[in-house]
């Protein structure tokens, strides 16, 4: 099997600081492979494990961007190609646009794999857009996958059910975090990464002519967090006490 | 300028919330909105107008399907926007259909105003760290965040049906199981009472459902427990990859409060928290908090609770 995975190299939100002005300050900020982004390659590397062949994957981002590159490379990937933009100044249709041209060149694949959402901007419109422009079948929120011959089997997990999805091959999937525990790449894996290929694309020669693009967020702020934070402290038959009269003065427990 | 406002009907749970997002974006634009429901999802509540679109395949099954046969029937009527609530299907029709009519796109939006020429509306990111602005160029596709706006009485409005053809989907449903109602319904629970790593065993859950159950609210957990642990199946997990919840009441047991579960949480009324760590960000995020030991604590709270009742 020919697996392409799309990863993307997000800030890392946890360590996110505010700036003076109210925004998040991304300028020099940490940044990491967008959480959920493991799973979508442990997956891609399970199934070669299962049917042999190779894990090919695509990232957009600023230079900076090979570190998650290097990551899935170092995780089993064979090859990785990287598309130079920001993908935070454009909006998910171009994004979208553009690991498809990517796609095409390296391709035909067999399985794309995506993650559900990215973890800084948790969208998830990116994976069926893939599957729209592709033309291909597309099957989101998977939570098991099984490959038999050119037939998938998936298990998708939606808010009130699972369903089971039949799809031929080749196809368009995202993955929920619960479909697998992401491996930890050896410190040899990691140290090998570096020498596996890496193909430096450019928004220029994928879409030739193509219009600028157009960001859909005008500004971001911090988001207000009014809470009260009053903490009781001490014995528990106290404390508990002083947090169920605070409860019930707020009217929120049953009369 | 007058606007023409779809609400897509893709899911019964949502339908009603996404008609009245509509319904107030037409009413200050002057404009009308017209509910439009696929096949057999349900029946049609509120709406200026209602239509129904049917297909010679099952529409409600098959979001690719939808969004073919929305494009279609988008592409006569053209509206202004349209509106879908952003659930896992509902985010698949929304960017389909945004890439079929070649329109903008945003999901999880709430907050929705309409400008000059621009649908204009927020949505957390960086794990709800932040709030972004966003602007889509009209015509536009918006995926609602769901849970968040009231809902509409019915109208009396007739639903008109239009009929069209699509292809057969490229995925076939071979089975679907509902997951169990009743034990958990976190989405419209008042109260929730919800478990995180602190809880030492699995047995020891008894102390979160006991509390639950005296206070009459539903039991939720962290992902950890779900996804890690699996000692509570995964509809119980709140946060950004699990169900989002807006009760009167939350409150996070032996939670230490990762920015993804707190996101799931923070539309709630109250937040209130146990935790034996004093610096667990989960009291930056809460109302209410008690430093200490939940084995000790929730005891002592089920027993401060039935003697209020006596």
């Amino acid at each position: 099997m020919k697996i392409a995975v799309c990863v993307k190299h997000a800030v890392d939100e946890t360590e996110l600081k505010v700036d003076s002005g109210g925004n998040p300050q991304l300028k020099g900020a940490s940044t990491k492979m967008s959480t959920f982004d493991k799973n979508a390659v442990e997956e891609a590397l399970r199934l070669k494990a299962a049917h042999q062949g190779e894990v090919v994957v695509v990232t957009i981002g600023t230079p900076e961007a090979k570190k998650t590159m290097k990551e899935a490379l170092a995780m089993g990937a064979d090859r990785g190609m990287l598309v130079s933009a920001d993908p935070l100044a454009m909006d998910t249709r171009r994004t979208s646009e553009l690991l498809v041209a990517a796609l095409r060149r390296g391709g035909p694949y067999d399985m794309i794999l995506c993650s559900e959402g990215s973890s800084d901007m948790y969208s998830g419109l990116v994976p069926p857009m893939l599957g729209e422009l592709l033309d291909l079948p597309y099957v989101g929120y998977a939570r098991k996958i099984d490959v038999s011959g050119q037939l998938a089997k998936i298990e998708r997990a939606l808010e009130d059910s699972v369903e089971v999805v039949e799809a031929p091959l080749p196809l368009v999937v995202s993955v929920v975090s619960e479909i697998n525990e992401p491996r930890y790449p050896t410190l040899i894996q990691i140290m090998q990464a570096g020498k596996k290929p890496m193909e430096d694309l450019t928004p220029e020669a994928l879409l030739p002519g193509a219009t600028p693009p157009v960001p859909l967020v005008r500004e971001m702020k911090a988001q207000a967090m009014a809470r009260k934070r009053v903490l009781y402290e001490g014995l528990p038959e106290e404390t508990a006490k002083k947090l169920v009269d605070a409860l019930a003065a707020e009217g929120v427990l049953p009369r | 300028m007058t606007v023409k406002i779809w609400a897509v009907s893709e899911s019964p749970s949502v339908a009603n919330e996404v008609a009245s997002v509509a319904a107030a974006i037409a009413g200050g634009a002057g404009g009308g909105y017209v509910v439009v429901g696929l096949d057999d999802s349900g029946p049609l509540l509120a709406g200026d107008e209602k239509l129904v679109v049917r297909a010679n395949t099952l529409l409600s099954a098959s979001p690719e399907a939808a969004s073919d046969a929305l494009a279609v029937a988008a592409k006569e009527a053209n509206p202004d926007v349209i509106l879908v609530g952003s659930t896992r299907d509902g985010k698949e029709i929304a960017s389909r259909l945004a890439v079929k009519l070649g329109r903008p796109c945003s999901s999880e939006v709430f907050g929705v105003a309409l400008g000059t020429g621009a649908l204009r509306g927020k949505r957390n990111v960086f794990a709800g760290k932040f709030i972004a602005e966003v602007s889509m160029t009209l015509p536009c596709v918006v995926a609602l965040k769901v849970g968040t706006s009231p809902t509409l009485p019915a109208s009396a409005a007739l639903a008109k049906e239009r009929m069209v053809g699509v292809a057969a989907p490229k995925t076939k449903m071979v089975e679907r199981r509902e997951k169990q109602k009743g034990t958990v319904d976190l989405r419209g629970a008042k109260l929730i009472v919800s478990a995180g790593r602190g809880i030492k065993k699995k047995e020891d859950l008894t102390l979160i459902s006991d509390l639950a159950a005296a206070l009459g609210g539903a039991v939720g957990c962290s992902r950890p427990l779900s996804a890690d642990m699996g000692w509570l199946p995964e509809e119980h997990h709140i946060g950004l990859t699990g169900v989002t919840v807006h009760p009167d009441l939350y409150l996070a047991v032996g939670i230490s409060g990762q920015l993804q579960h707190v996101a799931g949480v923070k539309d709630s009324k109250v937040i209130a928290a146990v935790n034996t760590d004093k610096s667990a960000p989960m009291f930056e995020a809460s109302d209410y908090g008690v430093v200490g030991d939940l084995y000790a604590v929730l005891p002592a709270m089920l027993r401060e609770i039935k003697a209020r009742r006596h």
